[in-house]
């Protein structure tokens, strides 16, 4: 699984990103890029030294800064489903066997992000 | 070519620039060799006490943190009784 898919899957889930200097933002995952270039909202801000706190409504954050970040976990089987789902949808669109789309129609023309949606509700931060 | 697709869904062990040791299952990785941890825990060593691990959960580290990446031997891994080991932590780099 590519880091960017699991990246992306996390849009309006709760994450931690801490940076190369060791400054750390909590919040809602806004938007983000194929630079890991991101945008979080209702954002905790705390220094290196975790003695300093700050409220941000919104913020912007440049990929190349970024050290790690810390996504739900639930986040991970999400993803895993909904490329298996893909995966399956690719397959019978392609005509792997005739009348083979029977039930399968159904739950590829969920949304995409119904899956992904569906587990975190499920699961919990 | 080298690669990491051997690493996936192993555990491993991550090295990073500021010397933390972070054990987990790769779940994944790509080009820049961001790595994607499962189930992964920071692993504290210090010299007064035995070896703490943190659990930290679903990780996404960025290619450019990380040192070096190792496949842990479960079986050794699991014989090694953590609390009882004292050792220095790494440094993080300076440059």
């Amino acid at each position: 699984m590519l880091p960017l898919s699991l990246l992306n899957a996390a849009q309006n889930k709760p994450m931690l990103v801490e940076l190369k200097n060791g400054e750390t933002f909590n919040g809602h995952l806004v938007n983000c890029d194929n630079f890991m270039n991101i945008t979080l909202r209702e954002v905790y801000q705390t220094n290196a030294d975790g003695d300093r706190f700050w409220k941000l409504k919104e913020c912007y954050i440049r990929g190349s800064t970024i050290k790690y970040l810390r996504v739900p976990d639930a986040l991970l089987d999400a993803v895993k489903e909904e490329q298996n789902r893909a995966r399956e949808a690719g397959r019978s669109a392609r005509g792997g066997h005739i009348g083979g789309t029977k039930g399968k129609v159904a739950s590829s023309s969920l949304p995409k992000s119904y899956t992904v949606q569906k587990a975190w509700d499920e699961a919990h931060w | 070519m080298s690669s990491l697709q051997g690493y996936v869904d192993r555990r491993v062990l991550l090295i990073l620039q500021d010397g933390r040791a972070i054990v987990g299952k790769m779940a994944g990785y790509d080009q820049k060799s961001n790595i994607v941890l499962s189930e992964s825990k920071e692993r504290v060593y210090s010299i007064d006490e035995g070896v703490e691990e943190i659990p930290l959960g679903l990780y996404l580290v960025k290619g450019d943190m990380i040192i070096l990446i190792g496949e842990i031997d479960e079986v050794l891994d699991e014989a090694v009784d953590l609390p009882s080991i004292r050792a220095e932590p790494i440094p993080p780099i300076r440059y």
